[in-house]
């Protein structure tokens, strides 16, 4: 499969390894997988959202959870990762979407596997993942952002 | 906080947002102690000392902070 990525789509899980490794996480998760994407203006673009704000929306995500559990981390500033270079695992739902992605570019006799077949393959993620929760957090109109990409 | 509160506020709190929970957890240890390592090591704190406080090898704590 690695041989038919698109540039872009390289980019995009190097990006999204670094982002996982910026939150302290252990795995490359599906939520890494959308941050990647939207670090490029494409896919910002037609989701309609920045990877700042869909940063701050995680945050807030995270600092809501640990409220639940009576922890207040508002006053705790992200620091940059250390872990250069660390390669990290991917979550079996991070799997699941690039074999998904990779199914969308097959249906189609695409010959590379784009940024397009990614993002699919990211709003098709349902309830208790990570990527569909940031994606409803920031109400993003899965059906539109799908007919916009559909429409090339 | 009283412990029972916290631990009405566990039990009655929606998996999604226990098991999120979790995980911002390990996050913001991971946080805090990148920038507490950073701060100790310009306060002149060796690797061994905080390697200590931490509760893990010298090694690690090397491997996984330096610069």
């Amino acid at each position: 499969m690695f041989e038919r990525l698109a540039n872009d789509v390289r980019e995009i899980l190097g990006f999204a390894m670094e982002e996982a490794r910026y939150r302290g996480d252990n795995r490359l998760g599906t939520d890494h997988l959308l941050l990647g994407a939207l670090r490029e203006p494409g896919p910002a673009g037609t989701m309609g959202v920045t990877v700042e704000v869909a940063r701050a929306a995680a945050r807030k995500l995270d600092r809501a959870a640990l409220a639940s559990v009576g922890i207040d981390a508002e006053g705790v500033k992200p620091d940059t990762m250390p872990r250069p270079g660390k390669h990290l695992p991917f979550s079996s739902g991070a799997r699941s979407v690039l074999e998904r992605m990779h199914r969308y570019a097959t249906a189609e006799k695409a010959r590379k596997i784009t940024t397009a077949h990614l993002l699919l393959s990211l709003l098709d993620r349902e309830e208790h993942d990570p990527a569909a929760a940031l994606l409803n957090e920031l109400a993003v109109d899965r059906t539109e952002v799908r007919r916009r990409i559909l429409a090339g | 906080m009283e412990t029972g509160d916290l631990s009405s506020q566990i039990r009655s709190a929606d998996p999604a947002v226990g098991l999120r929970a979790v995980g911002a957890l390990h996050r913001l240890a991971e946080q805090v102690e990148a920038a507490q390592v950073k701060a100790a090591r310009q306060q002149g704190w060796t690797w061994e000392q905080i390697g200590d406080a931490l509760g893990v090898s010298r090694q690690s704590v090397h491997a996984k902070h330096r610069e």
